[in-house]
């Protein structure tokens, strides 16, 4: 699938400091989740992409524009900024209705009701903005960004301060954005909502590009991390015992009566498991991978361990 | 663009920032009143005069104040987004900017020159005494915005610079270096002044080397309003936005 972001050979740096060095990433139709700790240069990257500041070095592609070059483009990309800044005097219709006007939107009043519906804000429209709380104001916020139904979506931690009623249905409200064929490009960290939207990751380490792709690829290609299984029997030291053999396995662990396995061959285990445990008659009632969920994946990447 | 035009002038235009301004703006008001108790019918124009070109380096202040604000403000609380990201070319964002910035420079302006008539109407002066004063602020209110909208975005110290510009540039510099008295504002919104109304030896000092006349002028402010377009509109293309 083409990509709808091209990000070539791109750094950018303040000074002496690096913020991003040399990434170079493709973002396609879908929801993409952008991780990295606070200072992994997630921020600078989006800020790029959206044409708010200029790569020091290489160069950056939306819908095979320069967004720097031809600000038309941003009648179909849209940038939701992390940091708190609003209008405080302004209403929340006035401030959609604004995004609306310089937009150049069609029938502005309708579609901004439909928008203040949307993102279940119409109670407090007509209320001023300084006086929204934090999930408010991110909501009136993507409001304001999708007001002109753009293509590329930048959504620099959109679920901040939103309770977790309100995050649910933002949540769905990106993957629906997603499913429809926009390009969706979320940073979180908040690990587990970034799973609830998408498969898809990029994660960056020290402004560096760390993983790019789908998070069980990404897990599958740590040749260098066993991935550990946990194993559910009523006999976890004699089951540890006979797995020990195994190919593959290169360690067994079992704390307070849980068997766990480390193994740098999960399929040649999941097709001896079966065996062993018939024919030394263990009974073995669950098998699950312990790290194999998003956060695992990002931890590895992001202290190595 | 004459949304964004709105929205930057609304912007600008806070009450607190009117009853400031407009109070430094009306300085030459108070001491138009001041001294004008005991003056005599015949010299009031000339005192009017007088006190208009010397005291109104206040509505200089009070012009950078609200035309630096009019993106240093959108910067400083990171809105500039908002605006920056639309499909509207920089071009046209800067025309919007330099519109909205000489507006607040011009409304503050228009509040201090009817401080002016009212303060006239006081002492007796009519508004045939008071009226031509509104063509100084108004051409120094474009002038003024031209230069410190485009200051107000590129630099973070913008007042400072500004303060700089005014004291020491039109106030000092300009006395001394006959060259530099061509680069004030203030000098030209005067030049066009005194070529409608009659100048006396203190208002014809505060001109300096400068000649009265409209055309120059104008000339002359056109040139600044092509710069002060030009550099905002490259600003906003080549320098980061945040």
């Amino acid at each position: 699938m083409s990509h709808t972001v091209a990000v070539s050979n791109m750094s950018k740096w303040f000074g002496n400091k690096v913020a991003v060095s040399e990434v170079t990433v493709g973002f396609s139709p879908g929801v993409t989740g952008l991780l990295g700790p606070n200072g992994a240069g997630k921020t600078t990257l989006m800020r790029v992409v959206a044409g708010l500041q200029v790569p020091s070095q290489g160069s950056i592609s939306v819908l095979g524009e320069d967004p720097r070059a031809n600000p038309d483009i941003y009648s179909k990309l849209v940038l939701v900024p992390e940091d708190e800044a609003i209008y405080e005097r302004m209403t929340g219709r006035a401030f959609i209705t604004l995004a609306a006007q310089l937009s150049g939107v069609d029938d502005v009043a309708r579609r901004v009701q439909q928008i203040l519906e949307t993102v279940e804000l119409v109670d407090a429209a007509d209320r001023n903005l300084g006086g929204f709380s934090k999930g408010m104001r991110q909501r009136a916020k993507v409001a304001a960004a999708l007001v002109s139904e753009p293509e590329v979506l930048l959504l620099d931690e959109p679920l901040n301060g939103a309770d977790p009623v309100q995050r649910a249905s933002l949540i769905a409200l990106f993957r629906r954005l997603g499913a429809e064929g926009r390009t969706v490009i979320v940073s979180s960290h908040v690990l587990i909502e970034v799973e609830r939207m998408t498969d898809q990751v990029v994660a960056m380490v020290d402004g560096r590009l760390a993983a790019v792709g789908d998070i069980a690829d990404i897990r599958a290609a740590m040749s260098d991390k066993p991935r550990q299984v946990f194993v559910e029997s009523m006999d976890p030291r004699g089951l540890g015992a006979a797995l020990l053999g195994v190919d593959g396995v290169v360690g067994v662990r079992v704390d307070e009566g849980r068997l766990t396995l480390e193994t740098s061959d999960a399929v040649s285990l999941a097709k001896r498991l079966p065996h062993i445990a018939v024919e030394g008659g263990f009974e073995v009632s669950r098998v699950e991978p312990v790290d194999e969920s998003l956060e695992s994946v990002f931890r590895y990447l992001v202290e190595g361990e | 663009m004459r949304y964004l035009t709105a929205h930057l002038y609304r912007r600008l235009m806070t009450r607190g920032r009117i009853i400031g301004l407009t109070a430094l703006a009306s300085v030459p008001a108070l001491v138009f009143v001041l001294i004008g108790f005991d003056e005599q019918p015949d010299q009031i124009r000339n005192l009017y005069v007088e006190t208009v070109t010397s005291a109104g380096y206040t509505f200089a202040i009070a012009a950078l104040v609200v035309a630096g604000a009019t993106l240093r403000e959108e910067r400083d609380g990171g809105t500039l987004p908002y605006i920056y990201m639309r499909p509207v070319s920089r071009s046209s964002i800067a025309v919007s900017s330099l519109v909205a910035g000489m507006g607040g420079a011009l409304t503050i302006g228009l509040l201090g020159w009817i401080a002016t008539v009212l303060g006239g109407l006081l002492i007796g002066a009519g508004p045939s005494v008071t009226l031509p004063g509104l063509g100084l602020f108004a051409s120094t209110a474009t002038g003024y915005g031209a230069i410190f909208v485009p200051l107000g975005y590129l630099f973070s110290r913008s007042l400072l610079i500004g303060l700089g510009y005014i004291i020491v540039l039109e106030t000092i510099l300009a006395f001394a270096i006959t060259g530099l008295a061509q680069l004030s504002i203030w000098r030209i919104g005067l030049s066009i002044y005194g070529s409608y109304e009659e100048f006396g030896v203190g208002a014809r000092e505060s001109l300096g080397p400068i000649a009265a006349g409209a055309g120059g002028g104008l000339a002359k402010l056109g040139i600044v309003l092509v710069l002060g377009w030009g550099v905002l509109t490259w600003a906003l293309r080549r320098r980061d936005a945040l």
